[in-house]
């Protein structure tokens, strides 16, 4: 039996540069896809804080309101009218007839004035809650 | 396709070219929109998706001289319906039964009401409290609007009304106060940019930016106690009540500084019954800056300052008393139609004569009188700050008309007209040592720059110190000289003068030959801490000294007290240890 001298077939050469195309195709669809990805969520997080930051902003304003509120309803309990109506009626007090006035060894009291939003604005304590944190550790420190 | 060395042939070219053409076209179009162009398609963009609204800012508090607010603005809310809503009869009825008892109605009335119409929003309540119009916001009912404002409110109720005012439907300042600092009191509007649909209703959860935040109104310290105010207020009420009088004013100031502690006027509004569809505009002004009258014999105060300024006169100087002064054809009596005989000055203002005030004038002059009255600050507005502020009426012998009858009647206070203001004005120069102060209402205002105080402004020496001190003892004779004066009040030292003057026209013109009576005083003398002056109207004759000296009587030493004046007299004192 004769056999046929047959050159052996040769393997299939991997090319170099379709496979490395191939992978830079499939890394760059990675990449685009965590990309998006990372949009969306960013978005996605924009959007919730955005909702947030409103409703924050929402609340604050309630706040606000009902504080107001709170001041208008104080300066309405300290008001003559209602002082003089309570005196009256709860206490059953009446206007005096004769006054008689007492000299006391005593500096008259401050005046509480309400509400505190309507008082000037005091002064910061310039090196005390002024400074930052860093700069009052370094003060606290023997040496500065 | 290609050719056989794989070339693009001529034609692919031309195409690529024509692609690589309106790819450039495209890409230079998009870049003068996005850089060029930029800001009018942003706008663009913007008023087509986004709806614009005014934010109101907070209007600024009005405070008196202790900082108690007598007008604030709290958040509100005010209420709409959608009409087109609440055509579904069922609809309305769900919503009304939400949405009336919160606003005061029966929900039949408001359906109805709504219900008139059939399009466009109807306005159920303005400046709803906010905690029931937010409760409203979130209510499940058809066709409810409920829109964030701001209301104004007064927690001493309808005190100083006529001197604060009041404020509009858009929150702009109308009367008093609110119109006189509306500037600074309003505060700048923001603006808010909100997401929309096609037709432009707002996107209940779209996107919302402020354009432009709103800057709240500043607020305004007055120089106003609201004890006093009270005080005053309710001391005219229960004057004008006792006596029938047809209204009045009283002022109280402080003689050295020309702070104002109380302006009350009478008639007035009540701001807790403002009625601002059938506003009656003649209760809106504040008297006692806008309406003139006649000081009638306070005036011999003035009179007898100059004539002794002058050095002419002297409290002792005497002139004999006939019971008439002839001005040419004309012939003035005293108010009572005395004879007095020979009287000194200081009885000339204790007796509160006519004739010896036209003597005094003759003594002085017309020009040197007339100068005198200009220095007092009468014949021009005391620019207080306050709106509606008349010039007042003063004829001198520089106007055409002018005749000596003229200088004699005005030295006692007739013929001569001037405002509540200017008259406590000019007279608190005397308890001001000769210096005329200029009256001031403000203490202190928020302004965008800070906080801006003001000071009292001498605007002139009239006479001399010494002058004064003379006028002041005579008019302390005059309550403390006149047993039972009903001025004179236990424990400190009074100076004032009645004054009386018929004839006038008042009530806006719908009464003549009406009668003022009036008085004014202040205390202590050695070291005056107010002055005050009362005036009341009158449709009959009515002295000052009857009915106006007993409202100072009143009020004088609760005032002082107040003020922490220690009374002159040890008898009512007692030393704590």
């Amino acid at each position: 039996m004769a056999a046929l001298h047959r050159p052996a077939i040769p393997a299939p050469r991997i090319l170099g540069k379709p496979r490395a195309g191939k992978l830079l195709l499939v890394g760059a669809i990675a990449l685009v896809v965590i990309a998006a990805g990372f949009q969306v969520n960013q978005f996605s997080r924009l959007t919730s804080t955005g909702y947030q930051i409103n409703e924050l902003n929402r609340q604050r304003a309630e706040r606000q309101a009902e504080n107001h509120a709170l001041e208008a309803e104080v300066a309405q309990l300290s008001s003559l009218a209602r002082v003089d109506w309570e005196a009256r009626t709860r206490r059953h007090l009446e206007p005096a007839q004769q006054k008689l006035y007492i000299a006391v060894n005593h500096d008259v009291p401050d005046r509480q004035t309400l509400p505190t939003r309507f008082l000037p604005p005091e002064a910061p304590d310039a090196g005390q809650a002024g400074d930052p944190t860093w700069k009052r550790l370094l003060k606290s420190l023997p040496f500065f | 396709m290609f050719g056989q060395r794989g070339r693009m042939n001529g034609r692919l070219w031309a195409l690529a070219a024509i692609f690589a053409l309106g790819g450039v076209v495209l890409t230079a179009r998009v870049a003068y929109v996005q850089l060029v162009d930029t800001e009018h398609y942003r706008a663009q963009a913007q008023n087509e998706h986004f709806g614009q609204q005014e934010v109101r800012a907070a209007r600024g508090a009005i405070l008196d001289r202790n900082g108690y607010p007598l007008a604030t603005t709290v958040d509100a809310f005010d209420v709409f319906v959608n009409r087109a809503d609440w055509q579904n009869l069922d609809d309305a009825r769900k919503a009304a039964a939400i949405i009336a008892p919160l606003i005061g109605q029966k929900p039949d009335d408001l359906v109805n009401q709504v219900r008139n119409e059939d399009k466009g929003l109807y306005l159920a309540y303005a400046g709803l409290d906010f905690a029931k119009g937010a409760s409203l916001h979130d209510a499940d009912a058809p066709g409810l609007r409920v829109v964030q404002t701001t209301k104004r409110f007064y927690p001493e109720g309808d005190l100083a009304s006529t001197l604060l005012g009041f404020v509009g439907r858009d929150h702009t300042g109308l009367t008093g106060v609110e119109r006189d600092f509306d500037r600074e009191l309003g505060g700048v509007p923001g603006t808010i940019y909100f997401e929309r649909d096609s037709i432009g209703n707002r996107l209940s959860l779209g996107a919302e930016r402020i354009g432009q935040q709103p800057d709240p109104g500043g607020n305004i310290r007055l120089t106003i106690d609201r004890y006093i105010q009270r005080l005053v207020e309710g001391e005219l009420e229960a004057q004008i009540a006792k006596t029938g009088a047809l209204g009045g004013s009283i002022v109280v100031m402080e003689p050295k500084t020309g702070a104002l502690l109380a302006v009350a006027s009478n008639p007035g509004f009540k701001l807790s019954h403002l009625d601002l569809n059938k506003p009656d505009q003649s209760l809106f002004r504040d008297r006692a800056v806008t309406d003139v009258y006649e000081p009638g014999s306070v005036f011999k105060t003035l009179t007898a300052s100059m004539a002794i300024d002058l050095g002419l006169v002297t409290p002792e100087s005497t002139y004999d008393d006939i019971g008439a002064a002839y001005i040419g054809p004309s012939t003035i009596r005293n108010w009572d139609f005395s004879v007095n005989g020979v009287t000194s000055v200081t009885q000339i203002l204790q007796r509160s004569l006519n004739t010896g005030a036209v003597w005094m004038s003759g003594l002085i002059g017309a020009d040197a009188f007339y100068s005198y009255v200009r220095k007092f600050g009468l014949g021009e507005p005391t620019h207080v700050g306050l709106g509606g502020e008349p010039d007042g009426l003063v004829r001198s012998n520089a106007d055409p008309d002018w005749t000596e009858v003229d200088l004699a009647t005005n030295s006692f206070g007739q013929g001569i007209a001037a405002t509540p203001l200017q008259v406590i004005t000019a007279i608190g120069s005397i308890a001001n040592g000769g210096r005329l102060m200029r009256p001031y209402i403000v203490q202190e205002m928020d302004t965008p720059e800070g906080t801006r105080s003001f000071s009292p402004v001498v605007v002139r020496q009239v006479m001399s110190e010494q002058t004064a001190a003379t006028v002041t003892d005579m008019m302390n004779q005059v309550v403390e000289g006149n047993p039972g004066h009903l001025a004179a009040i236990k424990g400190y030292h009074v100076a004032g003068k009645t004054g009386t003057t018929t004839g006038a026209t008042l009530a806006d013109g719908t009464v003549r030959n009406g009668n003022v009576a009036s008085f004014i005083g202040f205390a202590p003398v050695n070291d005056p801490k107010m002055i005050v002056l009362v005036k009341l109207d009158f449709k009959e004759d009515r002295l000052g000294g009857q009915v106006s000296a007993p409202v100072f009587a009143d009020l004088a030493p609760s005032i002082l007290a107040y003020l922490g004046v220690k009374p002159d007299g040890p008898q009512l004192v007692a030393t704590g240890p």
